[in-house]
């Protein structure tokens, strides 16, 4: 199957009595798929499926402003009806997360590299504020540690570590031989820039885009967009959100509104698989109407909880991974109703 | 060497080795067994043989290889499968690729998020005595150890 626990989508992960080389975050999504299962409820009381849907409808259309939150765990398929939704009652659409650097690379102002030519060609790689072993567990096993192509010599020889941090992350241990661990201060952007134009650096820097220069293939894994990306090399945008790159791509294609919370005078909040109340400091509780497999802090306090499939385990579709590769999702399980089915639901009642 | 500055080191030839510290070396390898020791279970040993007692069940857990893996630290990145040079070897397409292990019997391979031991037979520490480590080298949270480290 491909596991959906973050957005490596990892594509060799087998489930049969036991689940073979998923990492934690994808094992615990796969074994503890029926604990603390979402029911259908309105109002806080248990209800079934179809008068929560029914509610939901009749909730969006008494809402002035409505905002559509989420998605980042959804498949494509769902994700576009989503939009196709805000379009239909005007509604505002956020993900909770930054967008500066997804709409670089959508633009292709900055140049990306799939996973698998980062395995094969890459020399330089640099984790910049990411610790991929607390976000995406398996991101080094699959491209720094695996040896590819032109790249057969492992990891002592083939490639240079550049971990940039506050602190000495899990990610940053490892910088050992042929690495080097940066601490993160305000001015390290600005130095990389004049060092790659042939300035002066710190001595760390001036490592670094020295190392530069022994490969064409060079790579920053990052959530922010650099100014120096384009002269360093390539960018593998890493939100371990697992479908957060499709929700940029298809949000480009369908055309929606972006609203973030805080600035809007909201009155109806539909959550799609997020967990809001967790995440914002909210001012004031809006309406919340909650579409998730699992139970959550909104969907406590939600009018109307709608229970849904969990993406690439109960139901299939395609996602996007970090490198916007698509792939299609093999469910093992099988669930009667998705995200898809509730939206086009919600969508047909409006 | 832990083991042996608890030991009586009297050399006293009861277990049939030459030295106390032959003696700790092959209680570790579990070629001896602690009751060999006659004087240590005399009761002035006595504080000296429970501290023994705890280290041993530290080497019980550990391979023939002196792996010992805490399962509770472990996250399943399979960095040590990736970098194990026999899975390179072995199986350049699965596990020397970034994937996880094709093989029938790896050594390491990672089951319910955890990184589990499956046949220590095929290790380089096993077959050759080869003092690799790149195992414990590449573990981001510690979980790996070798027991002559602790």
């Amino acid at each position: 199957m491909i596991c959906t626990g973050c957005s490596c989508l990892c594509d060799d992960v087998v489930v049969d009595e036991k689940v073979r080389h998923a990492c934690r975050i994808g094992a615990s999504l796969i074994l503890n798929r029926n604990v603390a299962r979402a029911e259908p409820m309105v109002d806080g009381r248990k209800t079934d499926l179809d008068s929560a849907i029914e509610s939901a409808i009749e909730l969006l259309k008494d809402s002035n402003k409505v905002l559509i939150y989420g998605l980042n765990y959804s498949t494509l398929e769902a994700q576009r009806i989503a939009m196709k939704l805000a379009k239909k009652i005007d509604a505002y659409l956020d993900n909770g997360l930054r967008y500066d650097l997804a709409e670089k690379l959508l633009d292709g102002e900055v140049r990306i590299a799939t996973l698998e030519d980062v395995r094969d060609y890459a020399y330089v790689m640099m984790f910049w504020m990411f610790d991929a072993h607390n976000e995406m567990p398996r991101l080094m096993s699959r491209t720094y540690y695996a040896r590819g192509k032109k790249r057969q010599r492992g990891y002592e020889e083939d490639r240079f570590l550049v971990v940039v941090d506050v602190r000495r992350s899990h990610t940053a241990m490892l910088a050992k031989k042929n690495a080097i661990f940066i601490e993160y201060d305000d001015e390290l952007i600005k130095e990389f820039e004049t060092a790659i134009r042939g300035g002066l650096a710190r001595r760390e820097v001036l490592k670094v885009v020295g190392e530069l220069k022994k490969s064409d293939f060079n790579v920053i894994f990052t959530r922010e967009f650099l100014p120096f990306a384009n002269e360093f090399g390539y960018i593998v945008p890493t939100i371990p959100q697992t479908n957060a790159m499709g929700f940029y791509k298809v949000l480009r294609e369908e055309g929606g509104k972006i609203g973030r919370l805080e600035e809007l005078d909201i009155d109806t909040i539909l959550v799609v698989g997020d967990d809001p109340l967790n995440d914002l400091p909210l001012n004031a509780i809006p309406n919340f109407i909650v579409i998730d497999p699992k139970v959550s802090f909104t969907s406590k306090i939600a009018r109307v909880v709608i229970p849904s499939a969990i993406s690439g385990l109960e139901c299939g579709g395609t996602m996007l991974r970090c490198d916007l590769v698509e792939m299609k999702l093999k469910p093992p399980f099988k669930s009667e109703i998705d995200d898809v089915e509730i939206l086009k639901r919600i969508l047909r009642g409006l | 060497m832990d083991i042996y500055k608890l030991l009586p080191k009297t050399n006293c030839k009861l277990c049939g080795e030459q030295t106390c510290m032959s003696f700790a070396f092959k209680l570790i390898r579990r070629e001896k067994k602690l009751e060999d020791c006659k004087p240590l279970f005399e009761p002035e040993f006595e504080e000296q043989r429970r501290k023994i007692e705890e280290m041993l069940k530290v080497v019980e857990k550990a391979t023939e290889t002196g792996l010992v893996v805490n399962e509770d630290l472990c996250i399943g990145c399979g960095n040590c499968v990736v970098v194990c040079p026999v899975h390179v070897y072995e199986d350049p397409e699965g596990a020397g690729s970034g994937y996880g292990v094709r093989i029938e019997r790896p050594i390491l391979m990672v089951e319910d998020g955890v990184v589990r031991v499956v046949d220590v037979s095929l290790c380089r520490r096993y077959k050759d005595k080869t003092l690799c480590v790149a195992c414990r080298e590449n573990c981001p949270t510690s979980a790996i150890a070798f027991l002559e480290e602790l």
